[in-house]
């Protein structure tokens, strides 16, 4: 394969065969592009060997996007990581997929602007896999998830070509194929660079935290911040176990003996924050919080941030294995799906820890077990069956910002028709005809009508 | 026993998150999984799982600089680098006869004797006299009066000054400066005795355990008593302070409990009164001062007494030197070097910028890039107040 890198040492391929999610695969080859050329010459290789690909970025994901099924070409992103241009008039910036989304907002702090969306993996987690995935963050309440901010990707499509999608102009006209491609999570391509929007620095923000003696006074109350109309910059609500569990990494003054804790941002200008604050308190002291505290110093602040971003990576404290969950529920039903978490956890005798973007409805039920105990795995399968149905039941979606990946493809023909699932594959089909492009993700086996027809004989259609 | 010798529950501690990628130096420059903390831990797993020992599995361990930067960004505190050492431990015996020759020579018969040491300095200078020495060997202009002139301890010290191998001989200077300041402390101070001269860092980290046991109980010996034990090289000051694990016996507990870095000692004891500068310094972090001691503060603390200080915006990152990794793997430690003095040169806005660093393998190594780097105590020796 020429200029690209491409490596095939037995260990190398081992090292790739999952990201940070519990599916595992087999990777046959693992390539690092270093420009769209070669990005595009290691697709072409691949579609003349007939060999599948996935693209991978810092392997951050849970949901097994970027796990390799069918003996697939690795295609590793991290070397293509260069900021390629920074408009702060325009307020936007070309990336490669490959920077990390920390760095992109520390590339233009200096200017005063900022790259919105944060996952809780911001640190490590790559732009294109953001892009993959259309991934959300604590403060995509207000700013809104990845989507909102890419403008436009050159993107390499499964046989190779090269196509600009969406663009710099505001309201373009045509079917938004942009839209299409952020969340498709490498099934419809790679993209090779990506124009996102920076967004200003808030003149003034203020963090919270609010501590409750029960779960459910917790999850009423960001109800009554949202219904006061009050839409913070920041909702997020951890429970006992994992606020305790971070507190011991970061020390930041997390309460130990809260029930549940609320951990609040509000941005605007000094007058309007101030009001906000003010609000804020006063509702959650009505809804039985025991105290609200302000985070006085820039410090304080970013390690209350730092121990809500760290919470999932710090279980291992607790036990080997986790499973993320990731599903969103409307905000009215957050209090009853919160509390069919806990009992679908207790019925499978399962630990379960929740920390989550509480302002959108968005749960991370984050079961921690070790996973060499006999039957166990079947357990947290149950429980998480279970939690997608009551998510389901209460008018929620599959995902908030994971992706569907190899996790919840399966759950897919739960929330979607097959005439749905139809559509859906073949809007896929019409950027990847020959489904080179991270095969077996996000639909089902059998969502394309003709699929269905193949089925085997005996089964009943 | 495992393969590799390791713990399976510390093996288990790590979930795969991912948020320790970008601390890792050498992922950050090769973007590599396999130069990654999280790749090296799976690999150390396919070992254990029954993978062969090959030359990949050795060239992934080798890779990696042992700064431990994983570990402090690890929420969830996997002990990455006493997993890698107990790595190394097998990788080492299992080496061919002509590398384990070398290694023998090195290990045993160089770096713990001082003699060896200065006699190979001296025809070093020589050569450095000559003009044959090149530039990017980093090595650094070795004072000949400085290397003539032992040190000389206080009688009756109150505190012993930790002198080390190669730092005695090529950075005596930092030694003068350090104890300047202290004896400007009113403190008496004492040296190793005997034996002492190795501290066994690069032991540990290059799998050779039991060498390092002997010379820690060796440097345990040279410096007998409760009184502190000063170190101004972050290296071996962290190794003196794992003596305890390494040894496991209550006597090496007791003796690193004594250890402390040059400015945690110095803060602790309380500042000396010091002019204040005018000069502005970018502070860089030996990564076993943070990482390992995590008292990088301190020296925060001694120096901002009189210097301006300015902080590097790379979540101090490790600046590729790691002992003799630049030696081993150059053109790793020489991208991870690019970073580290692109970010000292944004912090300094400028290209003139001197840079502190309490360890002098750092020093060597940033310096060969043409910065001009102090050790904390050459900056407080050179604005303590003289008793008239």
């Amino acid at each position: 394969m020429g200029r690209v890198r491409v490596r095939a040492e037995p260990l190398e391929l081992i090292l790739y065969q999952s990201d940070a999610g519990t599916a595992r695969g087999q990777a046959s080859v693992v390539c690092f592009p270093e420009s769209i050329d070669d990005l595009s010459f290691a697709i072409r290789a691949a579609n003349r060997h007939r060999v599948s690909f996935v693209a991978r970025g810092s392997g951050t994901g849970l949901a097994g996007g970027a796990t390799p099924v069918a003996n697939s070409l690795v295609i590793v992103m991290t070397r293509m990581n260069r900021i390629l241009e920074v408009d702060p008039v325009g307020r936007v910036a070309w990336v490669e997929p490959g920077v990390l989304n920390l760095d992109l907002t520390r590339s233009v702090r200096h200017l005063g602007l900022h790259y919105a969306p944060d996952p809780s993996s911001q640190q490590a987690c790559t732009i294109g896999g953001n892009v993959g995935t259309n991934a959300g963050g604590p403060h995509c309440l207000s700013a809104g998830v990845t989507s909102t901010h890419v403008l436009a990707a050159d993107v390499v499509l499964g046989n190779g070509e090269i196509v600009r999608l969406g663009g710099l102009e505001p309201d373009a006209v045509g079917y938004d194929l942009r839209g299409c491609f952020v969340g498709s999570e490498g099934t419809m391509g790679i993209a090779a660079s990506i124009a996102v929007r920076l967004t200003p620095d808030p003149p003034e923000t203020r963090t919270l935290l609010a501590d409750f003696t029960s779960v459910d006074a917790a999850a009423e109350t960001v109800s009554g911040i949202i219904a006061e109309g009050i839409v913070p910059a920041a909702l997020e609500m951890m429970d006992a176990p994992i606020t305790r569990l971070v507190e011991e990494f970061v020390g930041a003054g997390y309460p130990l003996d809260a029930e549940a804790v609320l951990l609040i941002e509000v941005t605007g200008l000094i007058g309007g924050v101030d009001a906000e604050v003010d609000a804020i308190r006063r509702v959650a002291l009505e809804h039985g919080a025991r105290q609200v505290k302000v985070a006085i110093t820039e410090q304080d602040r970013m390690l209350l941030w730092k121990g809500r971003k760290s919470a999932f990576g710090a279980i291992a404290k607790v036990a080997p294995d986790y499973y993320l969950h990731d599903i969103v529920v409307p905000r009215t039903r957050l209090v009853e799906v919160l509390k069919r978490v806990y009992e679908i956890a207790a019925e499978q005798d399962l630990l379960v820890m929740n920390v989550f973007h509480a302002g959108d409805g968005n749960l991370h039920p984050l079961f921690v077990f070790d996973g060499s105990e006999p039957g166990i795995w079947e357990r947290v399968y149950a429980a998480g069956d279970g939690i997608v149905q009551a998510c389901l039941d209460a008018g929620g979606v599959l995902s908030g910002e994971h992706g569907i990946g190899l996790e919840k493809r399966d759950y897919m023909s739960l929330a979607y028709s097959a005439d749905d699932l139809d559509a859906q594959a073949r809007l896929r089909d019409a950027f990847d005809p020959d489904g080179f492009a991270n095969p077996e993700k996000i639909l089902p086996a059998g969502s394309r009508c003709g699929e269905m027809k193949r089925a085997p004989e005996g089964t009943w259609i | 026993m495992t393969i590799l010798g390791l713990n399976p529950d510390e093996l288990a501690g790590c979930v795969g998150c991912g948020l320790c990628l970008p601390h890792c130096p050498t992922y950050r420059v090769t973007g590599l999984e396999s130069a990654s903390p999280r790749g090296r831990i799976n690999a150390m797993r396919a070992v254990e799982g029954g993978a062969p020992i090959s030359s990949e599995f050795t060239e992934i361990l080798e890779a990696c600089i042992q700064c431990r930067g994983c570990e402090t960004a690890c929420p969830s505190s996997v002990q990455y680098g006493h997993m890698a050492e107990t790595a190394m431990v097998a990788i080492a015996t299992r080496r061919s006869m002509y590398r384990r020759t070398v290694d023998r020579v090195l290990y045993r018969h160089v770096l713990p004797r001082h003699r060896v040491l200065v006699l190979g300095t001296w025809m070093l200078v020589l050569a450095q006299r000559l003009h044959i020495v090149p530039k990017r060997f980093g090595v650094p202009h070795i004072s000949t009066s400085s290397l003539r002139r032992p040190l000389s301890a206080d009688a009756l010290p109150t505190v012993f000054l930790y002198t080390g191998c190669v730092m005695d001989v090529w950075q005596r200077d930092v030694h003068r400066a350090a104890m300047k300041v202290m004896q400007a402390m009113g403190a008496s101070v004492g040296l190793p005795g005997d034996g002492g001269s190795c501290c066994g860092a690069l032991h540990v980290h290059a799998g050779r355990r039991s060498d390092a046991q002997r010379l820690a109980m060796a440097v345990v010996a040279s410096m007998p008593g409760e009184i502190p034990v000063v170190v101004d090289s972050a290296g071996c000051g962290a190794a003196l302070k794992d003596y305890g694990r390494l040894l496991g016996t209550p006597e090496a507990m007791a003796f690193s409990a004594r250890v402390r870095d040059f400015t945690e000692w110095v803060v602790e004891t309380g500042l000396p009164k010091m002019v204040p500068s005018t000069k502005t310094i970018v502070v860089q972090d030996p990564c076993h001062l943070r990482h390992v001691q995590h008292v990088e503060n301190s020296v925060r603390t001694a120096i901002s007494a009189s210097y301006r200080l300015l902080e590097t915006d790379d979540d101090a990152l490790c600046c590729g030197a790691g002992g003799i990794y630049s030696i081993t793997h150059p053109e790793i430690a020489r991208q991870v070097r690019d970073r580290k003095v692109a970010a000292i040169r944004a912090a300094a806005g400028s290209d003139e910028v001197t840079v502190a660093s309490a360890n002098p393998g750092c020093a060597m190594f940033l310096s060969a890039a043409g910065l001009d780097v102090r050790h904390p105590a050459e900056l407080l020796a050179a604005v303590i107040e003289e008793e008239q």
